[in-house]
């Protein structure tokens, strides 16, 4: 059973230690799959909504908490990822203060270059619980491909996605 | 403050110190302009924050170039959605916190209602086969892009680790796919961040300090 405060806990930690809006993915799924209130599947569908709807991408998180906790896990969510940017206030103080230190710059990009592989690792777990094959890999390269030409919208994309994967399986 | 009618004279002016920019940016117009750009705000936060620089730089005059080139500098080194951080920024330089609030409801309303409504519509008919079927197709496809995303996210920041050398190149590589490793073998994730960010934070001390011996 979820609890509430726990969980508001958990998305608003994930949140204050990562930046972006996929930052939080990997901590989330850490701690989320770990209590078993989450699923790889819960992920990916969140995920899908999250890059078809309008908004910062980081609004996956409200469709996670929805899936996982109802309307009280989606509110939840909202408030969740709308704290941390609240401290941009503090930043400019300290900006101002200290201007952009190397040091500084160096710790961000160390932190966001570790959450990428990390989640690299998370991408390649929600492949394998979803099956691996032939057809899945087909259609990874596919959305790739199509991606990098930036010409097709995501949503398109995501579309003929769910056309393969009827047709597949 | 408060202000005692009648004892001062018919005509005293009430001083206040507000922001700096507050001729044209009333309330309304603002929550206005912010839920414009919620309502185009498709295609993630890359397009949104050209809607922004358009809204608030080039259209309305609020925010000069530069003070944007600022603001989008301290977005990144702040926690969570750098879109949202932009828009708090923002609303704190036009009105303050009421601007704040004002710009958050405004840019999250229309997004946040829609990605509840696809939800809501969406948690009806997960568990129906073809649904099922449709989701195994999915899945993938957002893997893609999600390989995509790493990608774009990556490269600017390997981009500036060799502008700075090999030595930077080479820990900036390390770091990624170190954590990757790392995170396999069962890491906590938060403490992989913060260790990988420490390290490269110390770096980037050591190579000023370095650099400033050189010169």
């Amino acid at each position: 059973m979820i609890e509430p405060l726990t969980y508001f806990w958990l998305l608003l930690k994930a949140s204050l230690f990562s930046t972006g809006g996929l930052g939080n993915l990997p901590i989330l799924h850490e701690d989320l799959l770990a209590r078993g209130w989450a699923t790889e599947r819960h992920f990916a569908e969140a995920l899908a909504v999250g890059q078809v709807s309008p908004g910062p991408s980081g609004l996956w998180v409200i469709s996670l908490g929805f899936l996982t906790a109802g309307w009280l896990g989606a509110v939840l969510a909202l408030v969740a990822i709308s704290l941390p940017p609240l401290l941009v206030l503090a930043v400019e103080r300290v900006y101002n203060r200290t201007g952009d230190h190397p040091a500084v710059r160096g710790f961000i990009r160390g932190l966001s270059l570790a959450v990428i592989g990390i989640f690299l690792v998370v991408l390649a777990g929600l492949m394998i619980e979803n099956g691996l094959d032939i057809g899945t890999a087909l259609i990874v390269l596919g959305s790739l491909a199509l991606g990098i030409t930036g010409r097709v919208p995501v949503v398109a994309l995501l579309a003929l996605g769910a056309l393969a994967g009827i047709a597949f399986y | 403050m408060y202000t005692s009618t009648g004892s001062t004279g018919p005509a005293s002016p009430v001083l206040e110190d507000g922001p700096e920019h507050p001729k044209q940016a009333s309330a309304w117009l603002l929550l206005r302009v912010w839920l414009e750009l919620g309502i185009q705000s498709f295609g993630g936060g890359t397009a949104t924050q050209m809607l922004i620089y358009r809204a608030f730089v080039e259209r309305r005059r609020w925010i000069t170039p530069d003070e944007f080139t600022r603001s989008w500098a301290m977005v990144h080194l702040t926690p969570g959605i750098n879109l949202l951080a932009l828009t708090v920024l923002i609303g704190w330089k036009l009105r303050g916190v009421i601007g704040v609030a004002l710009s958050l409801a405004g840019l999250l309303l229309p997004s946040v209602s829609i990605t509840l409504l696809m939800t809501a519509i969406y948690s009806g008919v997960r568990n129906q086969p073809l649904v099922q079927a449709g989701l195994r197709g999915v899945v993938p496809a957002t893997v893609g892009l999600g390989l995509l995303m790493s990608w774009q996210l990556a490269r600017p920041l390997l981009a500036a680790s060799r502008r700075e050398g090999r030595g930077s190149l080479a820990l900036g590589t390390l770091l990624l796919t170190g954590s990757a490793v790392a995170s396999l073998l069962g890491t906590p994730v938060i403490l992989l961040i913060a260790v990988a960010g420490l390290i490269a934070g110390f770096h980037g001390w050591r190579s000023t300090s370095a650099s400033g011996d050189d010169a």
